[in-house]
């Protein structure tokens, strides 16, 4: 929700930037007509590294909701998202009771605060960078990018609310006396009506979350003529929690609390980028293509590089040994109620192959 | 209250103005960055802002659009986008609605001090958007949705909603959003 909210702005100001731009243009083309715009291609675009533009929220504050209805059943707020369809074809809609952005300290959203959001350092960014630098040689990529990681020597504990200079690779910092900090707390309650069952009350909340090194990559892709990406979520939290409550909120179930929260998930890469696309019957599709097998003989059958093509065995080698290709889930404790289930991980996860497809259940 | 149109047909006019050749009758000199540094400008610009989309129809009326009021028609605004050439249509479809804000500003800034330490290090302007702390919306609502061609009214149309969005009421959104340029050019 914040970040539509940060695009419709930051589109206002794009508008605008667009119009004095195509209202200089209109201008200056007739009377000095010498110049002729020449379509520069792929190779050509990728050697571009123009100043990108660095995005910093100071002191932002988001809240949105649904108010409880009064006497005559008038609602003042109203968030709802519907529209979903589920298996057995009854209908799904989504009452968002609140949704929030805050400062740390906000108590599961009661006392909302501001927060920055980005580092003037180390800001949100928006750029055209050189594909070469990452491995997709001769492109132009378009990149949306949180703060970058930092050396752990200048950085901060990515999962500790409390973490100090020097404790962590990540860049934001945690909220301090003086200062208050770059790591949001992040909220949703919802309610989710099923067919006429009003029952399900899910709150999520996130306590002083940080999103550090996480990237939307997008370019074009000449043979398959569309859009592909590769897209990179961090997110860590010293505490995400997750409950259950009665309708009106007040009597809660078992809280379900996940401590040093770490997901680093990678959809896509260099080799295997997503692609986006809608199919003939209007489903959004999304895939990750396999990785190409190695021809006949390339790997020999004791698999050992010395029986193989070394140029093949080395690109396998690197392709499932490379960590930035794997996605991760870490907890450091997973508590139910007043029970602790201890730690968890699930590491390296790779995707091999992925095809995603929406389907329109109604008749 | 300016709405979104008359403030980009100002900025046209600006630029339009900004670029008229030929009356070069003074010779511009260049400012060095100290005799820039001395220059102060004005406040920055503060703007009010009601925008309607849609709320009673749009201009077209055909078979799929209509007046908001014909419960056969659909009045929302629809914009289509595709992201494979021949492939089918990504669709914000039914965008109506009403929002309203009152002092969002933008004016440049000088940033040499606070954020923690970082305004010292960082010494230089950013572009500031004061966020205008509410803004109404007045049943504002869209849907996201995947399509196989890019009208409604084109052969073969088949659309699949996603989902939908429907807000009403005072958004809270606080702050400064400051944007300035980052890396080498």
């Amino acid at each position: 929700m914040s970040c539509r909210m940060k695009e419709q702005n930051m589109t206002l100001i794009f508008r605008r930037v667009i119009v004095l731009i195509v209202g200089a243009w209109l201008n200056f083309y007739p009377g000095q007509g010498r110049a002729e715009l020449e379509r520069m291609d792929d190779a050509e675009l990728s050697e571009v590294d123009g100043a990108g533009l660095g995005v910093v929220l100071e002191g932002f504050k988001f809240s949105h909701g649904t108010d409880v209805p009064d006497a005559n059943g008038e609602q003042a707020r109203i968030f709802k998202i519907g529209g979903i369809t589920s298996t057995d074809g009854r209908e799904v809609d989504i009452t968002v009771n609140h949704l929030y952005i805050s400062g740390s300290g906000s108590n599961y959203g009661e006392n909302l605060s501001p927060v920055n959001l980005g580092r003037l350092i180390n800001p949100y960014r928006i750029d055209v960078v050189d594909g070469n630098t990452f491995g997709v040689k001769g492109k132009a990529v378009l990149e949306f990018a949180a703060p970058a990681m930092v050396d752990s020597a200048q950085g901060f504990n990515c999962t500790s609310a409390s973490a100090v200079v020097g404790s962590g690779p990540c860049s934001s910092r945690p909220a301090t006396v003086d200062y208050i900090g770059e790591r949001p707390d992040i909220g949703l309650q919802m309610n989710v009506r099923v067919g006429d069952d009003r029952s399900a009350n899910i709150n999520i909340h996130a306590v002083s979350a940080v999103i550090d090194g996480s990237y939307l990559r997008l370019w074009g892709d000449n043979d398959r003529r569309q859009m592909v990406g590769q897209f990179k979520l961090n997110f860590y939290s010293p505490e995400l929690s997750i409950h259950a409550c009665d309708q009106s909120g007040e009597t809660c179930g078992s809280r379900v609390l996940l401590k040093d929260f770490a997901l680093e998930l990678a959809i896509g890469n260099e080799l295997q980028p997503v692609f986006f696309d809608v199919d003939g019957a209007g489903n959004f599709v999304v895939e990750v293509a396999a990785i190409q097998q190695p021809a006949t003989g390339d790997i020999g059958a004791d698999g050992l590089r010395e029986s193989s093509n070394a140029a093949t065995w080395d690109f396998y080698e690197s392709y499932y040994t490379n960590p930035d290709y794997r996605s991760n889930l870490r907890i450091g404790n997973f508590r139910v109620s007043d029970r602790d289930f201890g730690s968890m991980r699930v590491e390296g996860m790779l995707i091999q192959h992925l095809d995603i497809r929406t389907r329109d259940l109604a008749p | 209250m300016m709405t979104v149109a008359t403030t980009n047909v100002l900025l046209l006019l600006c630029a339009l103005a900004l670029s008229i050749p030929g009356q070069s009758a003074a010779e511009l000199k260049r400012l060095d960055d100290q005799a820039l540094g001395a220059v102060a400008g004005q406040g920055g610009i503060y703007l009010s802002g009601d925008v309607s989309i849609n709320e009673l129809g749009g201009p077209v009326e055909n078979s799929y659009f209509g007046r908001c009021d014909d419960e056969t028609r659909k009045c929302g605004a629809r914009f289509a986008y595709r992201l494979k050439e021949n492939g089918g249509w990504m669709v914000l479809d039914d965008i109506r609605g009403n929002f309203a804000f009152e002092g969002l500003t933008l004016r440049v800034r000088t940033i040499d001090s606070g954020f923690g330490g970082d305004g010292v290090l960082f010494r230089a302007d950013v572009l500031e958007l004061g966020l205008p702390n509410t803004v109404r919306f007045n049943d504002v609502r869209f849907k996201i949705a995947a399509s196989s061609t890019a009208r409604p009214t084109d052969p073969g149309f088949q659309q699949t909603d996603i989902f939908s969005v429907g807000m009403r009421g005072e958004v809270v959104m606080e702050g400064n959003l400051l944007v300035f340029p980052v890396g080498k050019p």
